[in-house]
């Protein structure tokens, strides 16, 4: 009896060095997986990628018969819209003709606003809510990397996490911290120059965005657009972020930090896109320098 | 053919797993409470109490190649689910040989399973800081909605999958009782 206590007693012992040792490997700050990983995610995405046509046929259904019923009400008022959008498009093209022209002339061809759009869908939500992944059926196969950022029609999402060859997984941005920020600016309807800041963080209590603010003294309104500014490096500038609820001067008195409330729904979406910048990223203008 | 279906099955299960939150209402999830299927495990302990014999320990392998698995594919952290997986498993695998295999005790052990798993898995999260959620929040908001809902799982599997894991059982070790 004493040796099966033993015995017992090592394999548990084993099992927390085999625990502290694994943990301590996935912990590291890496962006590349693993092959072992890597595989596995792929098949297992494969998989789900089948299973979740039926699910998300027999999920929507409902909302989907409640849409029905607004669809006439609806249809006139958008009716009513289109008249109004034929005009802006007009518009649109011209001063993108404009916009084209003009830079042209100054020789400059490349915008930190350019990018390639990969469309995807999500196949699976993390099932352990602390940690805020989903995973896309896109991987490095079809261009995605590591860091670039997703978005849906409504505005940004998150950024890529880890990609495997076919599938990604991708960290919301309910998730993000300090080790994650994205700079912003904020669209204040009348000033001309645009106060700038920081996405440091999530507020759980009151499921809003930290957003600290550059400058003590710039004046920034409640529901004033907040987007990306492209100068972090690593996203485009002009994806929609969220609206500024509230803003208060931080606990040090140094600088504000203002709440924002995400545009887009981050616990309801099938369908995301992520956003390939043009324009190089940092990481890659040092890897093409080194070779 | 046989050996195949258990690890199938459990394949099955970890997919749908992604995918169970879809059929949760929308607003249940985003308000504060945090439900976490355990399906898995839910399903080892079946498997620890009618596949299993007193001397095979099949359970405790697939809870920890499973577990391993669901680190991969769903968490940053490999090893969490690996190690609360198989020290409860090897625990209910332990208590099993106490009492009789019946509906009541595949609940109970249902219950005290996912209970000392999860129990498992928030404290270690803690330690390493994926979360920092207080004790008395965890208990309200999470570990409580998550035990009732694994609980239903079970009531709905157990019919389902109990014969089927005895027949494979018998076939198996040919089991002469």
């Amino acid at each position: 009896m004493l040796f099966f206590r033993k015995k017992r007693l090592f394999i548990i012992l084993i099992g927390f060095i085999l625990l502290v040792g694994l943990i301590g490997f996935s912990l590291r700050d890496r962006d590349e997986l693993t092959t072992a990983e890597q595989f596995l995610k792929d098949t297992v995405g494969w998989i789900q990628g089948i299973a979740h046509v039926p699910v998300e046929f027999t999920t929507t259904i409902f909302s989907n018969i409640d849409e029905i019923k607004n669809v006439y009400k609806e249809n006139q008022v958008l009716k009513e819209r289109l008249g109004k959008y034929k005009l802006l498009v007009h518009e649109n093209q011209e001063l993108k003709i404009d916009n084209e022209e003009l830079q042209s002339i100054l020789d400059k061809t490349e915008s930190i606003k350019d990018f390639v759009p990969i469309q995807a869908s999500v196949v699976s939500r993390s099932h352990e809510q602390w940690f805020k992944l989903i995973t896309i059926n896109k991987g490095k196969q079809d261009g995605v990397e590591a860091n670039m950022a997703v978005i849906t029609g409504e505005g940004m999402i998150g950024k890529v996490q880890t990609a495997s060859q076919f599938t990604s997984t991708v960290l919301l941005l309910n998730g993000f911290d300090r080790s994650n920020r994205i700079s912003v600016s904020i669209d204040v309807a009348d000033q001309d120059k645009d106060p700038s800041g920081f996405i440091v963080g999530y507020d759980e209590e009151s499921d809003s965005l930290l957003l600290e603010l550059t400058e003590y003294d710039s004046k920034v309104n409640k529901d004033d657009l907040v987007v990306s500014s492209g100068l972090g490096g690593l996203f485009i500038s002009g994806l929609e972020i969220g609206k500024i609820k509230e803003v208060n001067p931080d606990q040090y008195g140094l600088t504000q930090v203002a709440y924002v409330e995400p545009s887009a729904d981050l616990y309801a979406m099938n369908h995301v896109i992520v956003v390939d910048r043009v324009m190089p990223t940092p990481d890659e203008e040092k890897l093409e320098e080194e070779e | 053919m046989q050996r195949f279906y258990l690890p199938f099955l459990l394949l099955m299960i970890l997919v749908f797993q992604g995918v169970a939150l879809d059929f949760l209402p929308e607003s249940l999830i985003a308000d504060k409470w945090i439900i976490v299927p355990h399906w898995i495990l839910i399903f080892l302990i079946l498997i620890s109490v009618f596949y299993d014999l007193e001397s095979t320990y099949y359970s405790i392998l697939y809870a920890i190649l499973f577990g391993l698995m669901l680190d991969i594919v769903y968490t940053n952290v490999i090893g969490v689910y690996m190690f609360t997986y198989g020290i409860v498993t090897y625990a209910i695998h332990g208590i099993r040989k106490v009492l009789h295999t019946n509906y009541f005790v595949a609940l109970l052990l249902g219950i005290v399973g996912v209970t000392a798993a999860d129990i498992g898995i928030y404290i270690v999260y803690w330690f390493i800081g994926i979360h920092a959620m207080s004790w008395n929040l965890y208990l309200i908001d999470r570990l409580v909605p998550t035990i009732i809902s694994n609980v239903i799982f079970l009531i709905l599997l157990y019919p389902i999958v109990k014969p089927k894991l005895l027949k494979w059982s018998q076939g198996k070790f040919d089991r002469k009782q």
